[in-house]
């Protein structure tokens, strides 16, 4: 086995400040590499580091060899495409919105391999077939799932011939079933070549096998052959990551809930663009009760959400607020992008203000519910685009229970967080939601996360 | 909001031209209708210090009066159409189909006729009247502060942050202040900057084919027109109004900045 990629005491500096400690690898044929780590621990720097893609002001020490060579960044700019590429996040970001999935295709063998047009189209029609799109060639890429936007996505990237794959993130947003499609994709590229994947998820490293390294704040913190260190890991840190992944979650102590009745749904059928998403869906929601909604990704739970806050139109049956005495605003809802849900105009201090000053709220209440949620006092300061997406969270579940809120509806609240502050935030919902005896509607694309933590499952399909 | 080098020049620039005309219209001993036939098409001197005209009246008095007069319609018209505009947008959005519907069908009115067309329109109905000018131009100018904050307000309403102000219990003037104004605040400013230059380039090429303001007032366009028949005897005076009105664009346009 030879050594693809090969990475010595590589290090990223801006100014002074070493953002990733030096880090050495070696990534053999055939065997995939996998880099696990918590949000904001440099991971993508390294990606980008290899690549050659970092932006300017920050600089770059150590060396990087491809196929036994030390190159330079011009010569790996040169390599991109016909011997490694990077995988996009979002592949949103990465397709061409106005253009057919099988052009995109077609166009990296027209393009970078020079091929004619008719080889071009046999080529990207088998590799199509090889994705499962062929019903989905013509469609552009708004038109297609996140999931299949990302095998077209993947496609396209690796029709130039590269085998040397990075892939930053490559699952993000996806739900469970996409997710292990796109890693046997990835997989599957991968052979003859080799794979580099950095992740924050404990499935897909598992998944990968190969080789594992694990980071923590810009240094390593254990490596060696993925099974064994996530069967045995040694670091506290290593367990931790483990231990954050819903399935190891431990068993929810199941709360003796209220018989107090917050709402009632009898026969809901909801429709979104002429389609029906769901019908005859029936529950009731009790005082202090978390209510889980599973489904994959475009089966409604979210809209569920949405028309049981009134923000929805039901297209069926009848919705029943039973608790006379709420009012509309102690109705709210969890978004799934903390940083979308808050103006960025003014700092966080004035949004508390604002809402302390509209409900005439008890200032007095704002300091302990900070500590519970450990909340830094330093971050009101600062508006929500300066704040990391597990603080904005929790600062959006104090927001939320300032109004003593009697339903929350929570849409997919953690997805975007890393898996121990997920853990963090959705433990800290449970438990404020039983204390104070506010109804939670938890929406998740992962059935584990749900079964850990509700009293009650509606399961969409 | 933070102004670029560039804008403090456009800013200073029109600053500048304003003072000028506040001390001109203050301080010049002569009207702007004194004449003094003893004393046409003279140099810039002591006494004129930027000469006379065809008739003997002093360039000072009128430059500083035109200039003046350009100023206000400008300013008028830019705090007019963008208050119309803005809100007009921000309702389209807001205040359901039926409103928007109802804007549109105007909108798509306004926007099948050439502004200068509807300009001239009403200028033809009343010549020379200030104020039929500037309801004139500020009714051509809303359109574009309309199109482009009802296009912006579209994205805002439906953002998780407004639905999520809203079901918090905060008011119509809340929601405003907090996610759509910043939202719609940097555009509104540049269309303001280029729309004053507008505004200022119309009323002289009205002015230019005598429908605007008429004589004996001094309006940079008219000027333009009276002196031009003395451009090989008296180019400075012709020079005069031509260099003022590209100086005030200048200043508009560089005010206007670039959006990174």
């Amino acid at each position: 086995m030879r050594d693809m990629l090969k990475i010595t005491d590589l290090a990223v500096y801006v100014d002074d400040v070493c953002l990733l400690e030096p880090i050495s690898l070696s990534l053999r044929e055939g065997e995939p590499l996998t880099i696990l780590g918590q949000t904001g621990s440099g991971k993508s720097l390294l990606a980008q580091a290899i690549i050659g893609l970092l932006p300017d002001e920050l600089r770059l020490v150590g060396q990087v060899e491809v196929l036994g060579k030390t190159l330079s960044l011009e010569e790996r700019r040169a390599l991109w495409g016909r011997e490694m590429v990077m995988l996009p996040q979002e592949p949103w970001h990465a397709l061409d919105p106005l253009m057919k999935g099988q052009e995109q295709v077609k166009e990296v063998y027209q393009l970078v391999q020079g091929e004619d047009k008719t080889t071009a189209e046999h080529k990207t029609r088998l590799d199509l077939a090889h994705v499962g799109l062929t019903e989905n060639g013509h469609k552009r890429p708004g038109q297609l799932s996140g999931g299949m936007a990302q095998r077209l996505a993947i496609t396209a990237a690796t029709a130039a011939g590269a085998n040397l794959i990075l892939a930053d993130e490559p699952t993000k947003g996806l739900d469970v079933t996409r997710r292990d499609d796109i890693v046997r994709l990835l997989q599957a590229r991968a052979e003859g070549g080799s794979l580099l994947t950095i992740t924050h998820d404990v499935a897909i490293a598992r998944q990968l096998a190969g080789r594992l390294m694990v980071i923590k704040g810009g240094a390593l913190v254990e490596e060696g052959e993925a099974k064994q260190i996530l069967n045995q890991p040694t670091d506290d840190y290593t367990k931790a990551l483990i231990a954050a992944e819903p399935k190891q979650w431990p068993e929810p102590k199941l709360a003796e809930v209220g018989n107090t009745l917050v709402l009632e749904a009898d026969t809901v059928a909801i429709e979104r663009g002429g389609r029906t998403l769901f019908k005859d869906i029936s529950f009731s929601v009790h005082q202090g009760e978390v209510v889980g909604v599973v489904g994959d990704s475009g089966c409604g739970k979210s809209s569920l959400g949405d028309a049981l806050l009134g923000l929805l139109p039901l297209q069926q049956g009848q919705l029943k607020r039973l608790s006379s005495a709420s009012k509309p605003h102690q109705w709210l809802k969890l978004y799934q992008d903390p940083p979308s849900a808050f103006t960025s105009s003014v700092s966080l201090q004035q949004l508390l203000d604002d809402l302390v000053r509209l409900h005439k709220l008890d200032r007095s209440r704002i300091a302990p519910l900070m500590a519970r949620l450990s909340l830094p006092e330093g971050i009101l300061e600062r508006n929500c685009l300066s704040v990391s997406g597990g603080e904005l969270q929790r600062f959006a579940i104090l927001r939320a229970l300032l109004l003593d809120p009697v339903f929350l509806f929570a849409d997919e609240p953690t997805s975007r967080l890393d898996p121990i502050t997920a853990q963090e935030v959705t433990e800290l919902l449970v438990e404020l939601a039983r204390e104070t005896g506010c109804a939670v509607l938890l929406v998740s694309h992962d059935p584990d996360l749900v079964s850990k933590t509700c009293d009650q499952v509606i399961r969409l399909s | 909001m933070i102004l670029r080098t560039s804008q403090w020049l456009g800013l200073s620039l029109l600053l500048g031209l304003l003072l000028f005309s506040l001390l001109g219209i203050t301080l010049s001993p002569y009207s702007i209708s004194q004449q003094d036939l003893n004393a046409i098409l003279v140099p810039p001197n002591a006494e004129h210090w930027l000469g006379t005209d065809h008739f003997g009246r002093s360039m000072l008095s009128r430059m500083a009066h035109a200039i003046g007069l350009s100023f206000a319609l400008g300013i008028l018209c830019v705090v007019t159409s963008a208050f119309l505009g803005t809100t007009l947008g921000v309702m389209a959005v807001w205040a359901g189909k039926r409103v928007d519907q109802a804007l549109a069908v105007v909108v798509n009115i306004l926007l099948a006729l050439p502004g200068l067309v509807i300009v001239l329109l009403f200028a033809a109905i009343a010549p020379g009247s200030f104020w039929v000018l500037y309801i004139a131009i500020s009714l051509v100018q809303w359109v574009e502060y309309f199109r482009v904050t009802r296009a912006i307000t579209q994205g805002v309403i439906q953002s998780p942050a407004r639905q999520s102000s809203n079901m918090m219990g905060f008011g119509t003037w809340y929601q405003f202040k907090r996610h759509i104004w910043p939202a719609i605040a940097p555009s509104v400013f540049t269309l303001a900057a280029f729309g004053g230059a507008n505004a200022i380039l119309t009323m002289a090429s009205l002015g230019f084919v005598y429908v605007g303001i008429q004589p004996p007032l001094a309006e940079l366009g008219l000027m333009t027109v009276e002196l031009f028949p003395f451009y090989s005897e008296a180019p400075w005076l012709l020079a005069q109004p031509l260099v003022v009105i590209a100086l005030m664009v200048f200043g508009f346009h560089l005010l206007a900045g670039k959006r990174a």
